[in-house]
């Protein structure tokens, strides 16, 4: 296991866990498929990207019949980057995330640089989707490449990515679930390089964006030796060490996040389960005993239901 | 059954009701009679000054829905209203046994691969589990495991359906700003989950 220190991340000092992939030594380069590699290229290029180039923008985001506008901006100064959101529509808030070290690599970022093997042994992001480079079109006034994302399995939903020629970054990307229907779409309207210098829209407020491990759930916390995901589906890794209390857990693939909330029921409930979903996100609650405990499960995140559903049911107590 | 928990039942109808209100249906519903009639008497209600049959799911509760066709087939023709309703699920059931015996393949069909698929493997790599109970191959593709089999799937009522639905949808609004913090940092679009978040707090 291996760990990155973020340090001088706002005024304290952050267990960035990185990787928790074991570093096994295996070697499996050979193995790897060789046809998505070029996609795969591409994939790391936007990672990189997206964190090591100045540029500003408005985006939209789709989910059916609802519309949001956003404004964007990112920037580096020293070694850190500074990215900010700014809704012009709905809310009126805002998202900053400030002085963020650009050796702070997080593990959905790792999954996407990871070129050829990883060192769990696997090939990666291609051992779970078929990737296709495509040419594209034009988007916010920029060039871009097309990647094509088909999911290997049912577990997760497929995309299709617009990124932009020059710097990989991307433009646009399409959520695809079953029957090829377009559960959600987020999109550049128009895209600036090089810092900005206007000031954003006037926000309604202003919010933090956290990093972890500090996060505190508001459900009742349940520490996190206690409990444990006994199924993943394949290629998902943990987002942090999840180290101390916690009710919280939250799995990536590179490309898709989904995470499980644990509450502790005060008293018995009636056993079942219910389903809400808006646009890509799924959120699959359940109701049941475990050892004789009442507890509340909570899988919420951008997977299919089954997938929500067979994380839920995997969960146990561990002492 | 109390005036108060009529109220709750009736707020989760309308998706009105608060956390407390939902849990109190939730923990009342298992072993109050009364109070499933009710739930049955308002639905039944609500459906026909709403000019619609049954209500749309996407949920896939089927076993529930067959046990009440079932029931409006025996039951004498007194509630004509109510049988009205229920019709349409006499049709429902017969979809439902077929697929009934798709899953039951399905289970035979996980126990002779048990250990012998090598998606599985892959998957269960992660943290080495079990066997499968269920699997579900729709499309061709690499079949897929429908459940971890650790917890007997629950069959609902429709009052305990709808209070679970609104559970979900509770959670949904309370979990998505933390599950969108983590996602900001690990999905390729920056702070684009945020946009998911229905109301942003500080």
């Amino acid at each position: 296991m291996t760990g990155l220190i973020c340090k001088g991340w706002t005024a304290v000092l952050f267990f960035c866990a990185v990787v928790a992939a074991v570093g096994s030594g295996q070697t499996m380069a050979s193995e790897c498929k060789m046809e998505g590699s070029d996609a795969m290229h591409w994939l790391a290029k936007m990672s990189r990207g997206s964190h090591r180039v100045d540029y500003h923008g408005v985006v939209t985001f789709q989910r059916g019949d609802d519309m949001q506008v956003m404004q964007i901006s990112h920037a580096i100064t020293n070694g850190s980057s500074t990215e900010q959101m700014t809704q012009l529509t709905g809310q009126g808030a805002q998202i900053v995330r400030q002085n963020h070290p650009l050796e702070c690599v997080h593990p959905g970022h790792h999954l996407l640089r990871a070129d050829g093997e990883t060192s769990a042994g696997g090939c990666g992001i291609t051992d779970h989707y078929r990737l296709q480079v495509d040419a594209g079109e034009r988007i916010a006034g920029r060039k871009a490449m097309r990647i094509r994302v088909d999911p290997l399995d049912m577990y997760r939903y497929g995309y299709i990515m617009d990124l932009d020629k020059e710097t990989g970054l991307l433009l646009k990307v399409q959520t695809i679930g079953r029957g090829n229907k377009v559960l959600e779409r987020f999109q550049f309207a128009s895209l600036s390089l090089g810092t900005n210098s206007k000031a954003a829209a006037n926000p309604e407020l202003v919010h933090k964006a956290t990093h972890p491990v500090v996060t505190e759930s508001s459900a009742v916390a349940v520490p996190a030796s206690r409990w444990a995901i006994q199924w993943l589906p394949g290629g998902f890794t943990a987002t942090d060490s999840q180290q101390g209390a916690h009710s919280r857990r939250t799995y990536t693939d590179g490309l898709a996040v989904f995470s499980v909330f644990l509450e502790r029921l005060p008293k018995k409930i009636k056993a079942g389960e219910g389903v809400a979903r808006h646009g890509g996100t799924t959120s699959y609650t359940r109701g049941m005993r475990l050892k004789g405990k009442p507890v509340l499960v909570t899988v919420i995140g951008e997977v299919p239901l089954n997938t929500a559903r067979m994380v839920a049911d995997s969960l146990s107590w561990t002492y | 059954m109390t005036e108060r928990i009529r109220e709750s039942l009736s707020a989760t109808m309308d998706g009105e009701a608060d956390e407390l209100e939902l849990e109190r249906v939730l923990s009342k519903i298992g072993d109050d009679t009364e109070l499933r009639r009710t739930w049955v008497r308002y639905h039944s209600i609500r459906s026909i000054a709403s000019g619609q049959s049954v209500d749309e799911e996407t949920f896939p509760d089927v076993s529930q829905r067959v046990r009440e066709a079932l029931a409006a087939e025996v039951r004498p023709a007194a509630a004509g209203s109510l049988q009205r309703v229920l019709k349409p699920l006499a049709s429902f059931a017969v979809a439902a046994s077929v697929a009934a015996t798709v899953v039951i393949g399905g289970q035979q069909l996980a126990q002779i691969n048990e250990g012998g698929e090598p998606r599985e493997a892959v998957a269960s790599a992660v943290v080495g589990v079990g066997s499968p109970v269920g699997l579900i191959n729709s499309t061709g593709a690499t079949p897929v495991r429908a459940s971890y089999g650790n917890q007997a799937v629950p069959v609902l009522e429709p009052a305990a359906r709808t209070a679970y639905r609104e559970l979900a949808r509770q959670r949904m609004h309370k979990y998505m700003q933390e599950h969108a913090e983590h996602a900001a940092l690990n999905a390729p679009h920056g702070l684009i989950p945020f946009a998911r978040v229905r109301q942003i707090e500080e």
